[in-house]
């Protein structure tokens, strides 16, 4: 009996192992086909208090460098005019209109791509682009730190820099002559712009930069660092610290020189913000157009190929079979109750769209509401179908009540809830009511808590998104799971809450 | 944790995924699991192997023959009402006595002809049945529990369960009702499993959930070394079950009558895991001593009882 099992759960390995090797090997997949790039989307919104006659939002936008691709962009101008236009690398965005009295919104979004590894050839400065008006002054002052202005690399010359720097912040306000002209001037003109005299008086080509940082989240103040040209390319430094940015990929450059990342004329800002968001379903798209392209069978039969929109449900849906081995797992070898079988999954699934808190909040509430009505239910003796009935029109009930409470708080997981698979809802609410009326509540609540926490542990694994990726690439690793889901089929030891339960087993029979 | 495992293993403990598995799975054909779970289809086997039941006085198939009922239950009083796919117990009707406005029941409360009609009905429907699917209502005899047990059990009919294997007695237990399982034998409600020496038929310490006790809950009476009247024949009548199910693996239920002695109450093919624990023994040790046995043990029930309480008995 047990090896048969053996040999299928042998043979689903090998089979995916096969598909695997081909594709590494003839095919040339990587390994781990977590993309080391990443792609955001950028989404600024602005809202704008114009003042009478004409007036103007000008603002700094995202420019293709350094591994940076803006793959699409788009933006809303209202009844305002859009106009781009490229300043040496800025692109400056601006809206202007006229005569509109009332609040003013604007949109632009871009996706953008970085990819680190295709390092496009940065821009050298022109002659005097970036030069500084306070040269001479400057010069004079810090003539002692360089004597050799023109003679070294640029690198050789900006390690200098770096070093005087280091040597300023660790004795504040020590006796070197320049230092204390450094402190001063930074008082007078802030840290950045000191920084850049200071770099300009070693000779070097350097530009401020403001941007956003590339993470998740809402920004509402640019971040500015200086940029230093060293022969071949721009490297970034930062201000405060005078070091180093070691990976300047992850910031976004908005406007370079002296532009304003925003400014308005005859108006008044009265909100800005920057979203950022990951994407990662194009990201595959750029690592996997290779794939798209290729005539190879199993090229030919990539999920790539699928549309966008179904792609999102496939990643998903390629890794239900795992949630399905953890529960498998969870209640075979480690023992926890749960109210069905693939009851934690589904919630799972729910929870991706209404959130971890909200969705067991909500399930919780409409579980309790249904219990509640079903043991009042019980008088009544309704016969199963109609009482399932009933049960399920009540628990749309409860969705339709708390989409609407939603609306009204502008909570949207609460309007999610119609994502909650609500036959499984009406399912549990039998069978927490069978247990309850069967078993006791104590049961019925370590049920509960079991199911919960195997929902959690599938959503985390669902959540994943390395391991969707994986699956997506390589969805023949299904058959690798379903070994496992095999082997657990045989496993016929002691579940770890059997230990607990025989614990109090004592003599040998 | 794993010296836990160990222990569990070195005392032959059967594991929940082991019952599944090796014995039901193996064993036990789904085709065969209707045999048991219909207390009806139960009964007619039962009467074919000389295994007496509970007295069946009628069978309501129809929600039209619940107009008959009382005419077939004229001259009796006394009587059972149970959903022939019923499990756990529930939609059972126990009746002791009639009065002006109705049926009496046994815990004393009075219920109405309408009333009375209107269980029938439901119970046909199947609200009672696992599955929600169409059922049968059987109006049996009504037990009346032998009074060996009274002094350690709460209300209620306590019954005993025989885990046969092979047609081999492997482990009984007696189920005493305790307040907290409202006068049900179920264990996960909170009755009393108390383990019975298969050779002699005496009882031993029992188990509530999980914990050891010695005595009662309720009564506080001591639970050990009460003699099972009719042992050897409860142990002939479980082992009879095998030939007349074809399940490997099966508990049978028996119950004490004060006048007809043991009967068969009802068969389960999935039968629990917490015998163990009130025979403090493991059942796989015992059913792999089985699987070992020889071959002529199995020949006939008595064999087969009196190698079991030979081996199994302490």
């Amino acid at each position: 009996m047990k090896r048969p099992a053996l040999f299928l759960a042998l043979l689903l390995f090998s089979l995916a192992a096969l598909i695997m090797g081909y594709r590494f090997l003839k095919l040339g997949y990587p390994l781990f086909p977590m993309a080391p790039g990443q792609v955001w989307q950028l989404e600024i919104e602005a809202d704008m208090d114009p003042g009478s006659g004409e007036s103007q939002l000008t603002m700094g936008l995202p420019f293709p460098r350094r591994g940076n691709f803006i793959l699409e962009e788009s933006v809303t101008s209202g009844s305002y005019s859009f106009n781009l236009v490229t300043q040496g690398p800025n692109r400056v965005g601006t809206w202007s209109g006229a005569g509109k009295e009332e609040n003013q919104e604007f949109h632009y979004r871009a996706v953008i791509a970085s990819v680190p590894k295709r390092t496009t050839p940065d821009q050298p400065p022109k002659e005097g682009e970036y030069a500084l008006k306070a040269t001479r002054e400057a010069l004079a002052a810090f003539a002692d730190l360089f004597p050799t202005r023109r003679n070294g690399t640029p690198k050789h010359r900006l390690e200098r820099v770096l070093d005087f720097f280091k040597r300023e912040k660790e004795s504040s306000s020590s006796s070197s002559p320049a230092i204390q002209k450094f402190v001063e001037w930074e008082k007078r003109y802030g840290r950045t712009e000191t920084l850049l005299i200071l770099l300009d008086a070693a000779g070097l080509t350097a530009r401020p930069v403001q941007g956003l940082r590339l993470e998740e989240g809402i920004q509402t103040k640019p971040v500015q660092w200086i940029e230093v040209w060293i022969g071949r390319a721009w490297e970034s430094l930062n201000p405060e610290t005078g070091e180093w940015i070691k990976n300047p990929a992850l910031l976004l450059p908005l406007a370079v020189g002296d532009l304003p990342v925003v400014k308005t004329n005859n108006a008044k800002l009265t909100d800005l913000r920057w979203t950022i968001h990951r994407q990662v379903v194009r990201q595959w798209k750029l690592l996997f157009e290779r794939i798209v392209r290729s005539n190879q069978f199993l090229n030919r039969w990539s999920l790539f190929h699928l549309p966008e929109n179904f792609q999102q449900t496939f990643r998903i849906l390629l890794l239900v079979p795992v949630g399905a081995l953890m529960i498998s797992i969870l209640r075979n070898i480690f023992g926890f109750p749960t109210f069905g079988i693939f009851m934690p999954v589904l919630m799972a699934l729910a929870f991706r769209s209404t959130g971890l808190l909200f969705g067991i909040g909500m399930f919780a509430g409409i579980l309790l509401i249904g219990y509640l009505a079903r043991r009042s239910l019980d008088r009544v003796h309704l016969l199963l179908v109609p009482r399932m009935s009933v049960m399920l029109t009540l628990v749309i009930c409860c969705f339709t009540f708390l989409a609407l409470l939603g609306n009204k708080l502008g909570q949207r997981e609460f309007m999610a809830v119609g994502l909650i698979p609500f036959v499984i809802l009406t399912m549990t609410i039998e069978r927490f009511f069978v247990v309850i009326e069967e078993d006791g509540l104590r049961r019925a609540l370590i049920t509960s808590a079991g199911s919960t926490a195997v929902s959690v542990i599938a959503y985390l694994v669902l959540q994943w998104e390395r391991l969707q990726i994986l699956f997506f690439v390589y969805p023949e690793l299904m058959l690798a799971v379903a070994a496992l889901q095999v082997l657990i089929g045989r496993y016929t030891g002691y579940r770890l809450s059997e230990l607990f339960r025989f614990r109090n087993l004592k003599r040998a029979s | 944790m794993f010296q836990a495992f160990r222990r569990l293993k070195e005392l032959g403990v059967l594991s929940m995924n082991s019952r599944n598995a090796d014995y039901i799975m193996a064993g036990n054909p789904r085709s065969l699991f209707p045999l048991v779970d219909n207390k009806v289809e139960t009964k007619a086997l039962a009467e074919k192997y000389d295994i007496p039941t509970p007295n069946l006085y009628y069978l309501v198939e129809h929600q039209g023959s619940i107009g008959q009922v009382s005419e077939k239950l004229s001259g009796i009083s006394q009587f059972a009402v149970k959903p022939a796919r019923g499990s756990g117990g529930n939609g059972i009707l126990l009746i002791k006595g009639k009065t002006d406005e109705g049926f009496l029941t046994q815990s004393g409360r009075v219920i109405t002809q309408a009333e009375f009609d209107y269980h029938l009905s439901t119970i046909l429907a199947g609200v009672y049945s696992l599955e929600g699917l169409e059922d049968k209502a059987m109006i049996e005899a009504l037990i009346h529990a032998d009074p060996v047990f009274h002094e350690v059990a709460y209300q209620g009919v306590p019954d005993e369960r025989v885990v046969v294997y092979r047609g081999v007695p492997v482990m009984a237990m007696v189920r005493l009702p305790t307040k907290a399982s409202d006068g049900k034998a179920n264990l996960h409600k909170g009755a009393i499993g108390v383990g019975i020496q298969l050779d002699r038929g005496l009882t031993m310490s029992g188990v509530h959930h999980t914990n050891l006790i010695t005595r009662h809950p309720d009564t506080g009476n001591p639970l050990k070394n009460i003699q099972i009247p009719y042992w050897e024949k409860i142990l002939l009548m479980a082992a009879r079950v095998t030939e007349m199910t074809g399940l490997t693996y099966i508990g049978a239920d028996f119950v004490l009558d004060r006048e007809l002695g043991p009967v068969l109450l009802e068969l389960n093919a999935r039968p629990g895991l917490a015998i163990q624990l009130a025979n403090q023994g493991g059942l796989r040790r015992r059913l792999e001593i089985i699987d070992r046995a020889p071959e002529e043990i199995f020949q006939t029930p008595e064999s087969r009882v009196a190698w079991a309480r030979e081996t199994f008995g302490k």
